[in-house]
């Protein structure tokens, strides 16, 4: 792939409020035409970041970069940057058409050119007949329908998305990821997109950049998040995945609960501790005595495509999912290829995540409803 | 069915109290307008209200002067208040508050130890030899008197609409590429629009039956039509009186609904 020219860079920003570090020394580069997305849990700073990009916010440290000039402090209105806010935002005391008219009113456009390009914007996102509905007779995806139109017949060099799709329900915000990423596809402008949905973050976006406390955890394509986290606070919030301790003796040889698992990492110390990551679909589950390890499984669920089985070994709860249905009680073995090995550096986040001995639906229900309320400043 | 009547039961003391003393009162108003001394039907006293043309105009001229002076101060206060922080704006709104806790009279009473001949203002330009203005007694001083009163009436209903508008409203404003003055031409002047128009209400018709305001701060040349209404009902001229707030009434309705069709359908009050 060509390397594109780089659009908006960040450098060293930081940034508090009330005396909490929101942002901390944040260095980041997006490309033109990238679809670029801020993933992290409610207060990681991604909205923060967002803003400061669309100038909303004027971090205290560091130099925001669009389009090859230093925007510190420029308001808003001088970026060539529109924005899709939480809760659209949208005019109340205008209509369909107006509200798309905005900027173009504020812009001077003449009014036969906005009556053209408001037409056509409107029929590109399905909302023909709806110039002159009132927003609030509208629902929540033809709203939001009005805030992509109302960003995009401004033809912005990037468009800002500020978690676009939270507020609506499952069904249409999977609709709407997909004509998300074909309007960014077809358009080819650069998108950056917020959102605390790891799954929403992995199937729309070139790039994922990983958030927490203020700072970025890891930048990478979907694959690469997925498949190579780079501490335990990216491989638990992306996907599941039971994190362990290992040493790892030597290339390629990992020791975990005493017992040495191959694996394909190379280039880390002899003897070092790591952190070992294993996807709970990447796990085989066998007979006791031809597993790895072995242990007792204490819970079972079925979810549809697989079961989510939890086993007890040396006191570690592991997630496996699996199309095996063992029962509760059961001694299973498990078997782990070593590609499916992942190895990480010990960080701050060692220990923290990645054992399910806690683990209940509860949990996960609590961990998903959080962040829609979320009002980050 | 029981619930509509549980509905009714909780009205009920108002609706009681509305058509004790204020449906009554209207039609004793209206008799009273339209009868003579003897207590026949008679337009003798309407007509009459021509000798008070003059006054008339003059009350809705400082009326709608006080109105228009009042929403110029109070719109920006009004706007910078809603953008402030919640403590500064407690602390704010107090100020607002404070004048209204001491009684209209005492209030108006006080302005005149500041404007009279010797007073405040003329005691103090006395040091450079200048003065005494006169002050008290001209149009000037009623006007000022009123927008000192009525101010806080203009203020709270455009705030609490202010306060209604989304910050992201402005945000996106601004996003789409306007300055400032395009963000309050555009956004803030529409939305605030119903507290406008509940303010300009709440001002001006206070403001057109004023009466002591313009007896202390004003002169023979400044009476108002309230002053007149008062001096009939205190010379026991009950038709003329009652005659006079019946044309006042139709005016304020006149002028109201006039209002109104500057505010959509939701905002301002209803008349």
């Amino acid at each position: 792939m060509k390397e594109k020219k780089i659009v908006v860079e960040l450098k060293n920003i930081g940034i508090s409020f009330d005396g909490e570090q929101i942002l901390d020394d944040l260095n980041l580069e997006i490309r033109d035409g990238e679809f670029v997305t801020f993933l992290g849990p409610s207060g990681c700073g991604k909205t923060t970041t967002l803003r400061i990009i669309g100038g909303f916010t004027q971090p205290d440290t560091g130099e925001v970069i669009i389009d090859g000039k230093n925007m510190n402090g420029a308001p808003p209105y001088k970026r060539q940057v529109n924005t899709i806010f939480q809760r659209y935002a949208l005019f109340p005391h205008l209509n369909v058409f107006e509200n798309v008219a905005f900027g173009l009113r504020v812009n001077k456009v003449d009014s036969k050119e906005i009556e053209k390009r408001v037409t056509a914007m409107l029929e590109s996102v399905n909302l023909s007949g709806f110039e002159k509905r009132q927003v609030h007779s509208l629902s929540g995806g033809q709203q939001q329908r009005v805030a992509i139109a109302r960003a995009l017949v401004n033809n912005p060099t990037i468009l800002l998305l500020d978690e676009p799709l939270g507020a609506l329900d499952l069904k249409l915000r999977k609709d709407m990821q997909n004509e998300l990423k074909n309007i960014q596809q077809q358009l080819g402008i650069t998108f950056i997109f917020v959102t605390h949905d790891q799954e929403e973050a992995l199937s729309m976006s070139d790039t994922v950049v990983v958030m927490n406390e203020g700072r970025i955890q890891q930048i990478g394509t979907p694959e690469d998040i997925y498949n190579e986290p780079k501490n335990a606070f990216v491989a638990d919030f992306i996907g599941e995945s039971n994190i362990l301790d290992g040493i790892m003796r030597e290339d390629r040889l990992v020791e975990m609960f005493g017992h040495k698992f191959d694996c394909v990492d190379i280039g880390f110390g002899k003897n070092e501790p790591v952190d070992v990551v294993v996807r709970p679909e990447d796990i085989d589950v066998v007979e006791p005595e031809k597993g790895q390890l072995s242990g007792t499984v204490s819970s079972i669920t079925f979810k549809g495509v697989h079961y989510e089985i939890i086993v007890d070994i040396n006191d570690f709860k592991w997630m496996i999912q699996s199309t095996d249905s063992p029962a509760v009680g059961d001694v299973i073995g498990i078997s782990i290829p070593p590609q499916d090995i992942h190895i990480m550096k010990k960080s701050e986040y060692s220990g923290m995540f990645g054992d399910y001995s806690t683990f209940s639906d509860e949990m996960e229900l609590i961990g998903d409803t959080e962040i829609t309320g979320e009002d980050e400043t | 069915m029981k619930s509509s009547l549980g509905r009714k039961l909780i009205n009920a003391p108002y609706l009681l109290w509305a058509a004790l003393f204020i449906l009554i009162p209207l039609i004793i108003v209206a008799y009273y307008a339209f009868t003579d001394t003897q207590g026949n039907f008679s337009f003798e006293y309407i007509v009459k209200i021509g000798e008070y043309k003059e006054v008339l105009i003059r009350s809705l001229v400082y009326a709608a002067v006080a109105t228009a002076i009042t929403l110029v101060m109070a719109y920006p206060v009004a706007y910078y208040m809603s953008r402030s922080k919640v403590s500064t704006q407690k602390m704010m709104m107090l100020l607002v508050m404070l004048p209204m806790w001491m009684n209209l009279l005492i209030r108006t009473y006080s302005w005149t130890t500041i404007l009279e001949k010797t007073g405040l203002i003329n005691s103090f330009l006395d040091i450079f030899g200048i003065g005494p203005l006169k002050i008290i007694g001209t149009s000037g001083a009623v006007i000022l008197g009123m927008v000192y009163n009525y101010v806080p009436y203009m203020i709270l209903p455009i705030y609490t609409v202010m306060t209604k508008i989304d910050n992201s409203l402005l945000e996106a404003a601004e996003d789409l590429g306007s300055n400032g003055f395009s963000k309050l031409k555009r956004v803030i002047l529409p939305l605030s629009l119903p507290g406008v128009i509940s303010g300009i209400t709440m001002v001006f018709v206070p403001s057109i039956s004023t009466f002591y305001i313009s007896q202390k701060l004003g002169g023979p040349q400044t009476q108002m039509i309230g002053d007149i209404i008062q001096k009939r009902f205190d010379a026991l001229s009950y038709n003329m009186g009652a005659s006079l707030s019946f044309v006042m009434m139709i005016v304020i309705l006149i002028s109201l609904a006039i209002m109104n069709r500057f505010s959509d359908d939701d905002g301002g009050i209803i008349v």
